[in-house]
């Protein structure tokens, strides 16, 4: 594994972003309370209204005088946790599904694969304008728990898809003819081996849950209590920071979305690239 | 579909002659498979959606009735019978399943989606097929757009791999092809609607004018629809560029090519006619699948715009819960999708020989 990270610049450089943003999202309290110098920066009325960037408040301040900067970073704490919780749930569902459509194969596999590709046919966005419009003041958990119900389709067909390729190799064959039982199989024979795309998969329907609820939340439909970096975007375009020139508003929660995607695209090439030898210099430069 | 038109043809269509027939005819026993599959998946993912959007809460005939009285058309406090009427009239009478089996006999049978909420008494289809020029417009034309460069510059990123310029290319696609295009279109209308006020932020042409096929009509809806589409087509062209260069570069080893080359070809003959030949199809399949989504609209895109599309009818519809408009975008964007798919599984095995759906 370690020796996979330092073989591609891709994996290490997107291992790495991700690994910093993480971090900051953890030390999100601390950092918030450094800015404040005792106070709460993002209490409302802490500064003066649409201050711009300057030493003292970095990103400047918002229509309600709280600073930017604090409150991107606690955003960036919210969505990530988000994301998280649906990331899992999905993540979870998606493996189970997936192992058990692969593995078993024949009829079960069928049944399974075609209510996926159901749920993934159906256009989630309006489901989730639905569910949203009725639940609005609800915590991270439930936000979470909502998101993940549409994400975990695309995890259980990436992961079928890797099973699918693992069950035939001789290794499994040979625990098969030493009568090992399929859940012995599955737990010490191919979940090793699936970890990496396990994590990939986890990740990618983390981030679809994270830009899902932006999504929602610049229509105005988010959750009422939360603040993540899909509500900076939307009160950006609802207070008219737009007109009024205030691009750290909408600019700062932007650019940390983007570098989210950025990373997790790297980790991905990375991966193929490191377990499919043939691939290196194919998906990159 | 033609299988089925064949199947007719047989005279003798004993269970026992068809099952012989479909032996003898492996692509017409795979289509019928095919599409019985396709009706499956049509029928299901609209039940889903359908029970989904009837166990929300919320009462849109008391929506309807306060709508009305707003607009001093309704004067009264309901009365039962109206109500009742309405509930009929919407197709919200009874318990969930007899609503659902109502719903399937009139949208099945009668093509009839029922009437919309937002513009009672108009039809909910009269309300879709109005927003639906512009999003196909907009998104159909960008996608295109998108496709084709995205091709094009895949091909040269892959030909020309190792070089700066191109290498540069492949790594801000990496970095850029899963940025939802709602970024883009953000920054874009901040710097070119805002900041230097070249282009219109919102809307879909000037509001002056009324709609008609004239040069002066049509160069406005170009001129609104510029920034959403410029956001569209370059996130776009990012992700082609980096699927299509994938798929390029590893037939770009092959021994054909280097004989092709070794004969003299000019290069752009070998990149276009041999390289580019062998790699476009899965494109094609891609381009398909992400047509069939167009009718899915773009919910952000139109409402970052304020454009008249059909994602700004869906979330207007689902914010006073007009059930009927609401599952008929739905049921178009789940048969777009599903029949995208269908056609290009249909299609596909007797565009490229290598292809074998069936045994």
């Amino acid at each position: 594994m370690v020796r996979a990270v330092t073989g591609s610049w891709k994996l290490a450089a997107g291992l790495i972003t991700i690994l910093v943003l993480v971090l900051v999202a953890l030390l999100s309290p601390l950092i918030v309370g450094l800015i404040g110098k005792g106070d709460d920066p993002i209490a409302i009325a802490a500064y003066e209204r649409w201050l711009v960037p300057s030493p003292a408040h970095w990103l400047g301040t918002d229509q309600y005088g709280r600073d930017v900067f604090a409150m991107v970073i606690g955003a960036l704490s919210t969505s990530l946790q988000i994301g998280a919780i649906a990331g899992i749930i999905s993540t979870v569902v998606g493996v189970i599904v997936a192992f058990i459509a692969g593995y078993k194969g024949g009829p079960v596999d069928g049944v399974l694969s075609t209510f996926t590709d159901m749920v993934l046919v159906i256009p989630s966005f309006p489901l989730l304008i639905a569910l949203s419009a009725y639940a609005k003041n609800i915590g991270i958990v439930e936000v979470g728990l909502i998101l993940a119900i549409f994400s975990w389709p695309f995890a259980a067909r990436t992961i079928r898809a890797q099973v699918l390729s693992l069950r035939s190799r001789p290794y499994v064959e040979l625990a098969r003819v030493t009568k090992a039982r399929d859940l012995e199989i599955i737990v010490y024979e191919l979940l090793p081996n699936m970890l990496p795309y396990i994590g990939v998969g986890f990740a990618s329907s983390a981030l679809g849950a994270i830009f899902a609820l932006v999504g929602l939340e610049v229509i105005g439909l988010g959750p009422g209590e939360t603040i993540d970096l899909g509500k900076i975007i939307f009160t950006a375009i609802g207070t008219g920071a737009m007109t009024l020139g205030a691009w750290p508003l909408f600019v700062a929660p932007i650019f940390l979305l983007t570098l989210l995607f950025a990373a997790l695209n790297l980790i991905n090439i990375g991966l193929e690239e490191v377990y499919n030898p043939r691939l290196r210099g194919v998906a990159g430069a | 579909m033609t299988a089925v038109a064949d199947k007719q043809q047989e005279p003798a269509a004993r269970v026992g002659g068809v099952r012989v027939w479909l032996g003898r005819h492996p692509l017409a026993g795979y289509a019928l498979r095919r599409f019985g599959l396709y009706l499956v998946e049509l029928w299901g993912a609209l039940t889903v959606a359908f029970f989904f959007f009837r166990l929300i809460p919320g009462d849109p005939i008391q929506t309807l009735i306060q709508t009305l009285a707003q607009n001093y058309v309704y004067n009264a406090a309901a009365s039962a019978e109206v109500i009742a009427h309405y509930k009929k009239e919407f197709g919200l009478d009874g318990n969930i399943f007899h609503q659902y089996l109502v719903y399937l006999q009139k949208v099945v049978i009668e093509q009839d989606f029922g009437p919309s909420l937002v513009n009672y008494p108009t039809p909910a289809q009269e309300v879709i097929f109005r927003a639906l020029p512009w999003t196909i417009g907009l998104l159909g034309l960008s996608a295109i757009l998108a496709w084709v460069f995205g091709l094009l510059a895949g091909a040269l990123a892959g030909w020309r791999r190792g070089r700066p310029g191109a290498d540069l290319m492949t790594n801000l696609s990496i970095a850029l092809s899963h940025v939802p295009f709602y970024f883009l279109a953000l920054i874009l209308t901040f710097v070119f609607a805002y900041q230097l006020g070249w282009l219109p932020a919102r809307g879909a042409y000037d509001a002056r004018m009324d709609p008609s096929w004239n040069l002066e009509f049509v160069g406005s809806v170009l001129k609104f629809g510029l920034l959403p589409a410029v956001s569209i087509v370059v996130i776009g062209i990012f992700g082609w560029l980096l699927s299509t260069r994938m798929l390029m570069v590893p037939v770009l080893g092959e021994d054909y090519l280097t004989y092709a080359q070794a004969k003299g070809l000019r290069p752009r003959k070998v990149l276009t006619k041999y390289a580019l030949r062998n790699c476009y199809l899965p494109q094609v399949t891609a381009f398909g699948i992400s047509l069939g989504f167009i009718f899915n609209g773009n919910v952000l895109v139109e409402q970052l715009f304020n454009y008249p599309g059909i994602g700004q009818t869906l979330v207007l519809a689902i914010r006073i819960l007009d059930f009927n408009t609401v599952m008929g975008v739905t049921a178009l964007a789940i048969f777009g999708v599903l029949t995208a798919n269908l056609i290009l599984d249909l299609v596909l095995p007797s565009l490229d020989p290598r292809v074998k759906y069936w045994r």
